[in-house]
């Protein structure tokens, strides 16, 4: 029985039906068998038809009068008994009907059917995402942008109200229930062949790797993208093979790293992320003594960062503790950062930077305020923990603010969404500032804000393409750069990325096409349009490779 | 013993007794079969009915179907007493087609009490 809504009405209204078989046809029976009087006087008996009728509209308190004849003393004493009989199950049966709507639990079959019917209409690959929260709903919205179906399961119902009220371009089938049991992971459609992806970053780690492990046992072809900031649970999370661990943390040591050495690479990844504009200006973070406040998780990483760069440190911390060593050589103090007197200590003044790191946004704040007023030259980098005071932080004045939220939203979606974007940045991101430095002027030629667009060589987006490869003849990824004005020049567009099956080829060039392969360009709008023609269109390819124009074969057609 | 149980088959097995009271007899024969028969065997049915409701069990569904063919049965026999009466037309064939929907509500009812037995056999308790 998979229609548990309407089981629950019936199961709800078995005794009240029953109140009203047997007291209506104990009404019935009664004025079926007392003898009656009709205008002439002669005794006569209501038919069983009579009888119904009569009681139907007695009981509902319709009340069209006595028929077919008044009614004798004997029958109107038998009718008094019968209304108080009746009435008084029809009410009660309604009153029963009510509040077998009004239950939750039907309310909760009924919207669990609807969610199932809207997960077997979703028709593209979708993604199911677990818990409500801001960061999901930028994340949902994005990968609605992107052409992806969302799916969205929470535990508290009145976020999912809360959800209702939010406005995304498409409907988003959402389910009050526990994400982390199988059962609710296989109503939303974990099973389905068209389900991408499941999206998992709750504070509590270990909620994040069950998901993973859940997804892991009912469909292994389901990608995961999970937060894993706790060494043991993100090592975990990459054991099951089907998981991409988010670590803002690792993502900012990362960049901190980058940004010592090579800011090309740094404002390239900005870029790709859609932070900032390639105009912006690219500065060597400076090299100096550093101080860190907060020894976390975050902290750990950025120390061993400084160490591979022999940058010297300080670490302030409250609450944790350090190795001896460390603070022997008094590169870590254990007392509240917040402090002028402390702060002076450990030397503020000839420090170059001071990274505000603690996981509360309002201590991070205050730690900067103090510090500048002791050293107004000293280069402010600090964590955002949460996107609510982010008014707060662009008014502190700080040279980077790195907003963990932000970094969180950024890399689920561009993992899900543009999967090309995100392998070309993993191979960026390993090249040196020589390199980055190359690419950015010859990205800068094409405008401060380039377009990225991938083209898949198929049927479908380079249908030209793919009928000369079909009939061997070669293809060379160059010809998708010339102009359609004149061969020999070129419109302004760089292929960024080449990917076949297993292989990947940064900056392509002069490369053979073959079936399947995916480009990543960074283009204008111009030669974005000139690429999907001469991908698409015979008579442009012909154009791009022969630089003459192909002849129509209708006549050649006819003789041969 | 369970009192549910016993009310429940008590439901069954009366539902299918009285309908046999009305139907047996000649069909063409008004006098040999009882409108108060129909009546109780009508209520009866749907009493039976209700009570199906509410088990989800493969078998729990098929008892319920069989009593819903037999209370359209039934009230399709009513029915067309009704109106035949009302409209004067009491003649052989029109009383022989209420006998045979009650006949076929009968077998509805007998197929019921069989599967309930064949359920009650198979239970170890």
């Amino acid at each position: 029985m998979t229609n548990n809504a309407l089981w629950i009405i019936l199961q709800k209204l078995r005794v009240p039906l029953l109140v009203i078989i047997v007291t209506y046809s104990i009404a019935i029976l009664g004025m079926v068998l007392i003898p009656g009087m009709d205008d002439n006087g002669n005794v006569y008996h209501l038919t069983f038809f009579d009888a119904f009728y009569f009681v139907s509209y007695m009981a509902s308190t319709i009340g069209f009068g006595e028929s077919p004849y008044a009614f004798t003393y004997a029958q109107k004493l038998w009718v008094s008994f019968c209304i108080y009989l009746t009435v008084v199950g029809w009410f009660y049966a309604i009153g029963a009907l009510v509040t077998a709507m009004t239950n939750k639990t039907l309310h909760f079959e009924i919207m669990k059917n609807r969610f199932k019917k809207q997960i077997s209409q979703l028709q593209g690959k979708f993604v199911i995402v677990l818990g409500y929260s801001y960061v999901n709903v930028e994340i949902i919205q994005k990968l609605l942008e992107n052409g992806l179906e969302v799916v969205l399961i929470d535990e508290d119902e009145n976020k999912i109200n809360n959800f209702l009220l939010e406005d995304f371009s498409k409907y988003v089938p959402v389910m009050v229930g526990n994400g982390l049991i199988t059962e609710t992971l296989k109503d939303a459609g974990i099973m389905r062949d068209n389900c991408y992806a499941v999206i998992s970053l709750f504070k509590e780690e270990d909620k994040n790797l069950r998901a993973s492990i859940l997804t892991k046992f009912l469909n292994e072809k389901v990608h995961v993208v999970a937060k894993g900031t706790i060494e043991d649970i993100a090592n975990s999370l990459l054991d099951t093979d089907i998981t991409k661990v988010i670590n803002p943390f690792e993502v900012f040591a990362k960049r901190l790293d980058i940004a010592l050495v090579s800011p090309h690479i740094l404002l390239l990844e900005n870029w790709i992320y859609g932070n900032s504009k390639l105009n912006d200006k690219t500065l060597f973070l400076p090299k100096g003594k550093y101080i860190i406040c907060g020894y976390g998780r975050l902290g750990k990483l950025i120390q061993t960062r400084l160490e591979k760069h022999n940058i010297p440190y300080v670490f302030i911390d409250a609450k944790r503790v350090a190795k001896r060593e460390m603070v022997q050589n008094e590169q870590f103090f254990k007392a509240n950062p917040d402090n002028k007197d402390l702060l002076c200590e450990v030397g503020i003044k000839e420090s170059i930077a001071l990274i505000a790191g603690t996981s509360h946004d309002i201590d991070n704040l205050s730690i900067m305020i103090t510090a500048k007023k002791l050293n107004p030259d000293i280069y402010l980098i600090a964590r955002e923990n949460t996107m609510k005071e982010m008014s707060l932080f662009q008014a502190a004045n700080v040279d980077w603010l790195f907003m963990i939220e932000r970094i969180i939203i950024n890399k689920t979606s561009m993992f899900l969404a543009n999967p090309l974007k995100e392998h070309f940045l993993r191979l960026a991101l390993k090249q040196n500032e020589i390199w980055g430095k190359m690419l950015i002027n010859r990205l800068r030629l094409i405008g401060n804000n380039p377009e990225i667009m991938s083209l898949c060589i198929n049927n479908k987006d380079a249908y030209a393409i793919e009928t000369e490869l079909q009939q061997g003849i070669d293809v060379n990824s160059d010809v998708l750069l010339r102009s359609l004005e004149n061969w020999k020049k070129q419109h302004k567009a760089i292929p960024l990325l080449l990917i076949r099956g297993e292989k990947t080829m940064l900056l392509p060039h002069q490369v053979s096409l073959k079936l399947n392969d995916e480009l990543l360009f960074a283009t204008d709008r111009d030669s974005q349009n000139e690429i999907e023609l001469i991908a698409s269109n015979i008579y442009e390819l012909h154009y791009a490779m022969y630089g003459i124009e192909k002849q129509i074969g209708i006549f050649n057609k006819l003789y041969t | 013993m369970n009192l549910q149980k016993v009310i429940s088959g008590f439901f069954f097995i009366f539902a299918m007794t009285i309908n046999f009271g009305f139907f047996y007899g000649d069909i063409a024969k008004p006098e040999l079969h009882s409108v108060y028969e129909l009546f109780a065997a009508l209520v009866i049915s749907l009493i039976s009915t209700v009570l199906k409701i509410g088990d989800k069990t493969q078998l729990g569904a098929v008892l319920l179907a069989t009593s819903l063919v037999a209370d359209i049965q039934l009230i399709a026999a009513v029915t067309v007493w009704t109106v035949t009466e009302y409209l004067a037309i009491v003649d052989v064939e029109a009383f022989a087609a209420i006998i045979s929907l009650s006949g076929g509500a009968l077998l509805a009812n007998i197929t019921s009490v069989i599967l309930y037995i064949g359920e009650t056999l198979k239970s170890k308790r």
